[in-house]
């Protein structure tokens, strides 16, 4: 099941569906593909954690209910890069161009209003 | 025989700098400590004094003694000049009738050139069939709604290109059913004219725009006249090297390049002259060098140059509490540079480079109030305090301290605010010199050059070497060299150029390339220090010719610098000159020459 694609991954349970929708507006207008997979475990720690590790670039993100997490292979689980609950459409957008963008390996934009969750 | 323990106190611009030494009767015995703090209040004024008892506890703790050990303080004699800066911009560039954009969106969509007549998105039934189009749109429609109307129209009208407020070009792109060029982010959707004609052009990937930035490729797409040809030529050589852009058509369109009256430089000297400050850096320091002596520098009234120089003279009376008439400018350092200014009218926070000259001055003041700071400091310890020596004797004696030095020995001191350079000869005659600009000029620079909102990390980028964060586990330092790390470095630097600083990692918030940085770092450096050290000696050599001079010792603040010195050593070997850092006491480095000097003079008074 895993593809050899330079995509970010996205490991999903019970995903709100606007937050996926926004994520992945946010990756594809870096013109970057993604790849979402629906996952038993729901933590979102570990959701990202796996999807980080699983992607060819190292970059994934956890989506568990309203839970959004964004992390880097290298980084240990629960270490996110960003992990926000119930996060703004323009903050999903923001974690998915950053996913994205790690692929890129441009700079990171600041997640604006953040609530570290 | 009488043991007596003697502090030398050197209050700088930015450091005040304390040496011990404990003295047999006459004779030096020893050096026991020193300590270097960041000087309180202005230079000369009693603020200082706090700056002095921290350094003095700070290095009289570090051999476990008390500051009323001490039997004799001697303060330097502080040279009665100061410097400042100074920037002002030549040329100004405004947008009239809100003629064009020209940026670099991350991420434009499509490719390629098209003209159309502007129309808003809001009033998409109101085009015609027949006409081509470029639509532009407010961010308060998202991406699917606006790809959707797009492709509904799209059988009824001609549309050939879009202009997006929102960042989601390739998001639009992506579901439209007819490939167009589109450019996002522009802020100012709302002061694009509806029904004008316009031309847009988004590059290939890895590629600059072609079209826009000729100013023929704008009269093919907008069929202009010679005459109008004529007057676009401005609009495409600020297009040059974007991604995408826009020209709109406008009656009075034009961006224009306002050359402000940037005003004469009258040299009150030896020789007197004036100089336009047009003329170039160049033009002005050989005006400069011509003069000979210099008595005062002003500027002509109610223009650039007369503004900053007025400017100086009131910082500078403020600094040393005397009145107009009484500062005299006595030497300037002008600098060429560039500033990216935003420009006036734009629509997407475009910024022009504009022609800016710096200007460091230096003020001769009468003596500064070292003796009061000497009677306030020696009511408070209960010790003598005296005022003793010329800084730059001092600063000589303690750059003799370097090991593999000897007379006669010229010394460059390199501080903040101005380039002093000193020659000592065997038999112990000094002369000296200061020269305006150092340090604090090249802060300004790399702060303009940059476009940098504060002067703080303009130092830092002076101060510190760059690298490029690639990974989480390393990065590529300015030389090439790659460095690995253990742990993951914080994600917030992940793509980024970064500063390798004492305390860790700090985040250059401009998004330049490390390259473009260094560049700005040390080409500000040479202008600055390259220029004033060869103008410094010249002025102290025997004949004031260079090749007289066979030793020269940097010292003070930027000689602690991690390239100047080494750019000064490659000029100065084409002279035959030794020139190196200093090493104050074989342990110092090129800090505490004058406190060092404070102490070793001592001996040489009591004789």
């Amino acid at each position: 099941m895993i593809s050899r694609r330079p995509s970010v991954f996205i490991y999903i349970h019970q995903a709100d569906a606007d937050f996926l929708r926004e994520v992945l507006a946010g990756i594809e207008e870096e013109n970057v593909s993604s790849e979402v997979f629906e996952r038993e475990d729901a933590d979102v720690n570990a959701l990202a954690f796996d999807a980080a590790a699983d992607s060819m670039m190292g970059s994934g993100i956890g989506i568990s209910g309203v839970d959004v997490a964004m992390q880097m292979r290298g980084r240990r689980s629960g270490e996110n890069v960003a992990r926000l609950h119930m996060p703004s459409f323009s903050q999903c957008r923001t974690i998915g161009s950053n996913s994205a963008r790690v692929m890129k390996k441009q700079g990171l934009r600041d997640l604006d209003p953040v609530s570290q969750g | 025989m009488d043991l007596s323990i003697i502090a030398g106190v050197d209050i700088g611009n930015s450091t005040t700098e304390v040496c011990v030494g404990e003295y047999a009767g006459r004779k030096l015995s020893r050096f026991l400590t020193g300590a270097s703090v960041t000087t309180t209040g202005t230079k000369g004024t009693l603020a200082n004094i706090h700056g002095i008892l921290s350094a003095l506890k700070s290095a009289m703790g570090r051999i476990g003694r008390d500051v009323s050990d001490i039997d004799l303080i001697r303060l330097n004699e502080a040279a009665p000049v100061i410097g400042d800066t100074a920037m002002e911009t030549l040329t100004e560039t405004i947008i009239t009738d809100s003629s064009m954009i020209g940026h670099n969106p991350s991420t434009p969509a499509g490719a390629g050139q098209a003209a159309g007549e502007l129309l808003s998105f809001d009033n998409l039934d109101r085009g015609k069939g027949g006409t081509p189009y470029i639509v532009f749109v407010s961010g308060s429609h998202g991406y699917e709604e606006v790809a959707a109307a797009i492709n509904q129209a799209a059988g009824r009208l001609d549309i050939v290109g879009m202009i997006l407020q929102a960042d989601e070009a390739v998001l639009v792109e992506n579901r439209l059913n007819r490939k167009i060029p589109i450019v996002d982010e522009v802020k100012r959707i709302d002061r694009i004219p509806d029904g004008k004609m316009a031309a847009i052009e988004v590059a290939l990937p890895g590629q600059f725009i072609r079209m826009l930035s000729n100013p023929y490729g704008i009269a093919t797409l907008l069929h202009l006249t010679p005459e109008e040809t004529r007057t676009v030529t401005p609009i495409a050589k600020s297009l040059i090297g974007n991604r995408s852009a826009v020209v709109i058509k406008t009656p009075n369109g034009d961006i224009r390049e306002n050359v402000l009256p940037a005003g004469e430089i009258y040299l009150n000297a030896e020789h007197p002259t004036r100089i336009s400050l047009d003329e170039g850096a160049d033009r002005i320091m050989k005006a400069v060098s011509d003069a000979g002596r210099i008595y005062d520098v002003t500027g002509q009234e109610n223009t650039n140059v007369g503004n900053m120089l007025s400017r100086i003279r009131k910082s500078m009376g403020e600094v040393s509490g005397e009145t107009d008439a009484d500062i005299h400018i006595t030497d300037i350092l002008a600098v060429d540079t560039l500033a990216p200014v935003l420009i006036s009218g734009a629509l997407a926070g475009e910024t022009c480079l504009e022609k800016a000259v710096g200007i460091a001055a230096m003020v001769r003041t009468q003596q500064l109030p070292m003796r009061q700071i000497a009677q306030k400091l020696s009511e408070k310890l209960s010790t003598e305090v005296r005022v003793a020596g010329v800084e730059a004797v001092m600063a000589s004696l303690g750059a003799l301290t370097t090991p593999g030095t000897t007379l006669p020995l010229a010394i460059l001191d390199m501080g903040g605010g101005s380039t002093d350079a000193a020659i000592i000869r065997e038999d112990g005659t000094v002369t000296l010199t200061h020269q305006a600009g150092a340090g604090e000029l090249v802060s300004m620079l790399i702060q303009t050059e940059l476009g940098l909102e504060n002067r703080y990390m303009a130092e830092q980028i002076k101060k510190y070497p760059l690298a490029k964060v690639e990974s989480l586990f390393h990065m590529r330092m300015e030389n090439g060299e790659m460095y690995f790390v253990q742990e993951s470095i914080d994600p917030r630097f992940y793509g980024r150029v970064v500063l390798l600083t004492e305390a860790g990692l700090v985040r250059v918030e401009k998004d330049v390339p490390m390259e473009r940085i260094r560049e700005i770092r040390r080409e500000a450096k040479r202008k600055v220090f390259l220029t004033n050290a060869i103008r410094a000696l010249r002025y102290v050599a025997p004949d004031h010719n260079l090749k007289n001079i066979s030793n020269v010792v940097l010292v003070g603040g930027s000689a602690a610098d991690f390239e100047i010195p080494e750019m000064l050593m490659e000029e100065f070997t084409s002279y035959g000159i030794v020139c190196g850092r200093g090493n104050i006491r074989g342990t110092e480095g090129p800090r505490n020459a004058v406190a060092t000097g404070l102490v070793l003079s001592y001996g040489g008074e009591k004789k």
